[in-house]
């Protein structure tokens, strides 16, 4: 601001220079001159804006980044991020039709296929178990097929698979990393996935405890996270707004009534208040944002209702009477439109702590169904498991951090730029 | 100037509710303002003046409320009409300009929406465009550009603001304009065009205008009649001329001694004894005997009614009633 000023010492001011160059601009140099013009820290605000945009879309849209569905049991259980496994993988020559275990299945009583293994490895035992599998459920279908290979066990690696190159046997069962090695010096097969169709590893964020992916838990987990916080902070936000207004402006007895049910509201205990409603209600979506929004109410009553009683002494309101104006009109008109700016920062902040009370209800169990994805009972789960598998309960508890952060800077930083008395600092 | 009179204000009582009682912020004053005038209300801080100004609308609520009083307006009396009536004759008929021009304008409304919502409130038959070529015509008559309708308050000057809230009163062709203290927050540059300004309203629009002021300066550049308070009661009533060049009361003389004026020398600027007195226990019989300089013993004991002195002046004061003229004897 100081050097701007500087040129225009000698010229008759025209109202401040900021102020003129203040209306030249649009809203998104406004955001980033805040630092110059307000002295809030523009980059708070640009960063949190863009995570909180970023949130957003992730919640809207989780299957365009979610790489596995959030209930998918992908993977062996406790893969730490990034870790690769020993898998039992299915080799076949290039041009076999078979693209998994079952596709090796004949009609009953024709010849059943020869599959080679490595002698002394798990691969056999994994290609037993799944057969047994698989044929249990073949079983009972129509088409009549059966899965019951013939096992070749060779003594070497290159034995196994020579025997699938010279046509011995269809298949053979070899692990993840063996293979890898060899895999160059035999062009004419080809990889048909893990027997039993899991992922050897490349999971970003680890899997849980029985198998899941953490990381598209983690991703559609932002959907349920913002779901509550938003219709929560709506729903509180749609009750509080209006009862603070008419409670300050119509004051009196109603006024009176209405604030000892709000602050009594306000002196429990937020998270003991949010367990008692969903204790009372039980477990679901619904329940779990309407005790939020419950909890919540008192915040919207108190402001706007503080915001009313001193907007209502303004002279303006006073001049309105003076004009003709009715109460309706007033109430809409004059104090409505000067009270909502406090209530749209609080509601930023408000989302924030909403989505941090919703995981600390899923944390103890009083949420949601555990079946959902959620970053509170994802935590809870983690928990359990923190000494061995650290990733469990560190990524959704970061989630959760970013998400609060990100939308409570947000709330701070704007309250910051458009309050005009808190420019100038 | 007509002698017909616009609003006929008859003992007038406004109380305030307060935990040590009820006290009279204004108490049993009449007073005729007449069609076409500007009638000034002078009075120091507290004498009631702007209580009195908002009672000519019925505009109080919380602990205030007009307790007894008849309020003549152009043939009807106010007090008689229904509260929920009263809205459309604010703005419509009678106009008010407050102290402060910085917050008597809602911040988050344009200019032209204060001018519009006024003319949709009383006239809402009066198409948008239609409402919007007034609201500008108003503003460039007031001196102020027509695009800068568009501004909010916050753009706008302190002079400008006042003008604006003019225009409001002028909008819907208000019969009285009451002006609480319009200049008190000006500069004296701008206080003189915005005087300037009301006097040629007066004339083009026949506007008659109630200006409170504590300023004997203001009234004495502008105003055709001058009304003198002194706690809560009518102390004097007079044209302009009558009132500064012979006051008849104790209290406005002393009033128009303690005018500064850059012939004194150093010292010699009068200043009046005394305190105003509480309202809360106002003294008895003639409220401003223990201030006076001319107290008799009568004075103590019974107020003076207010009744004319003169041509069209009017005085409460025991010096110009019966025995009291003759028993005048000077402490």
């Amino acid at each position: 601001m100081s050097n701007i000023d500087e040129k225009n010492v000698n010229t008759p001011p025209e109202g401040t220079t900021w102020e003129v160059e203040l209306k030249q601009v649009g809203f998104v140099r406004r955001l980033l001159m805040a630092r110059r013009w307000y002295g809030a820290d523009w980059w708070f605000v640009a960063i949190s804006a863009v995570m909180v945009v970023g949130f957003i879309i992730v919640a809207i849209f989780p299957q365009w980044f979610a790489p596995y569905s959030p209930d998918a049991l992908v993977g062996p259980r406790f893969i730490a991020p990034n870790a690769t496994v020993e898998l039992s993988i299915l080799v076949v020559p290039v041009d076999s039709p078979v693209n998994k275990l079952q596709d090796l299945a004949v009609p009953e009583g024709g010849d059943r296929p020869a599959v080679a293994v490595e002698q002394g490895l798990p691969t056999s035992g994994d290609l037993n178990d799944e057969s047994q599998k698989i044929d249990q459920t073949l079983k009972n279908q129509p088409e009549g097929l059966r899965l019951r290979p013939v096992i070749d066990r060779y003594t070497s690696l290159d034995e196994t698979l020579q025997a699938v190159v010279d046509g011995t046997d269809k298949a053979a069962i070899v692990q993840t990393t063996d293979l890898d090695v060899v895999k160059e010096n035999y062009p004419t097969l080809r990889e048909a996935g893990s027997i039993t169709g899991e992922q050897a590893g490349g999971y970003l964020m680890g899997t849980n405890d029985i198998g899941q992916d953490v990381w598209s838990r983690l991703l559609w987990g932002t959907r349920v996270a913002l779901i509550i916080g938003f219709s929560s902070s709506i729903i509180s936000l749609l009750l509080g707004v209006p009862l603070g207004l008419v409670a300050g402006f119509v004051g009196g007895a109603f006024d009176r009534l209405l604030s000892l049910l709000m602050d009594s509201l306000y002196a429990f205990p937020g998270l003991i208040l949010a367990i008692a409603i969903t204790a009372v209600l039980g477990p679901s979506m619904l329940n779990i944002i309407i005790a939020i929004a419950v909890l919540y109410i008192p915040t919207y009553y108190r402001i706007v209702r503080g915001q009313t009683l001193s907007v209502k002494e303004e002279v303006y309101v006073e001049a309105a009477k003076s004009i003709g104006a009715r109460r309706l009109e007033i109430l809409s008109r004059y104090i409505f439109p000067n009270v909502i700016p406090s209530v749209a920062i609080i509601f930023s902040v408000n989302v924030a702590d909403a989505i941090l009370t919703g995981a600390g209800l899923s944390f103890l169990g009083l949420g949601l169904p555990p079946t959902i994805a959620d970053w509170g009972i994802d935590l809870a789960r983690g928990q359990r498991f923190i000494q061995t598998a650290w990733w469990m309960i560190t990524f959704p508890g970061l989630a959760i951090l970013l998400v609060v952060l990100s939308f409570t800077l947000m709330g701070e930083g704007l309250a910051e730029i458009f309050n005009p008395k808190l420019r100038d600092r | 100037m007509s002698d017909d009179i616009l609003y006929s204000i008859r003992n007038l009582t406004v109380e305030y509710k307060t935990r040590a009682g009820a006290v009279r912020a204004v108490d049993d004053v009449s007073l005729d303002i007449h069609r076409g005038e500007i009638l000034g209300l002078v009075g120091e801080s507290g004498c009631g003046k702007s209580t009195f100004g908002k009672a000519l609308m019925r505009l109080h609520d919380g602990p205030a409320s007009i307790t007894g009083g008849e309020l003549w307006f152009d043939g009807r009396d106010l007090m008689k009409l229904p509260m929920t009536d009263m809205p459309d004759i604010r703005g419509a008929e009678i106009g008010m300009v407050f102290q402060d021009p910085m917050t008597s304008l809602n911040p988050v409304q344009r200019i032209l929406d204060h001018l519009t919502e006024t003319i949709h409130t009383h006239e809402p038959e009066t198409s948008d465009a239609d409402a919007r070529k007034r609201a500008e015509d108003l503003v460039e008559r007031l001196g102020i550009r027509r695009e800068r309708v568009k501004e909010y308050p916050h753009q706008m000057s302190g002079g400008m603001r006042q003008r604006v809230m003019i225009s409001l009163a002028l909008a819907l062709r208000a019969k009285l304009v009451i002006a609480d203290e319009p200049t008190t927050s000006l500069d004296v540059i701008v206080e003189a065009k915005f005087l300037d300004l009301l006097k040629e309203l007066q004339k083009e629009f026949g506007l008659t205008i109630l200006l409170i002021t504590h300023n004997i300066g203001v009234v004495a550049e502008v105003a055709d009649r001058v009304a003198v308070m002194y706690a809560a009661k009518m102390a004097e009533v007079g044209t302009a001329q009558e009132v500064f060049a012979a006051p008849k009361h104790p209290y406005t003389q002393g009033l128009l001694k303690s005018v500064p004026n850059i012939k004194l020398g150093e010292g010699e600027l009068y200043k009046m004894g005394g305190e105003p007195p509480s309202l809360l226990h106002p003294p008895t019989g003639c409220r401003f005997h223990p201030r006076c300089p001319f107290a008799m013993d009568i004075c103590a004991e019974k107020a003076p009614e207010f009744k004319p002195v003169a041509n069209d002046q009017l005085a409460s004061c025991w010096l110009y009633q019966k025995d009291g003229v003759q028993q005048a004897a000077v402490k």
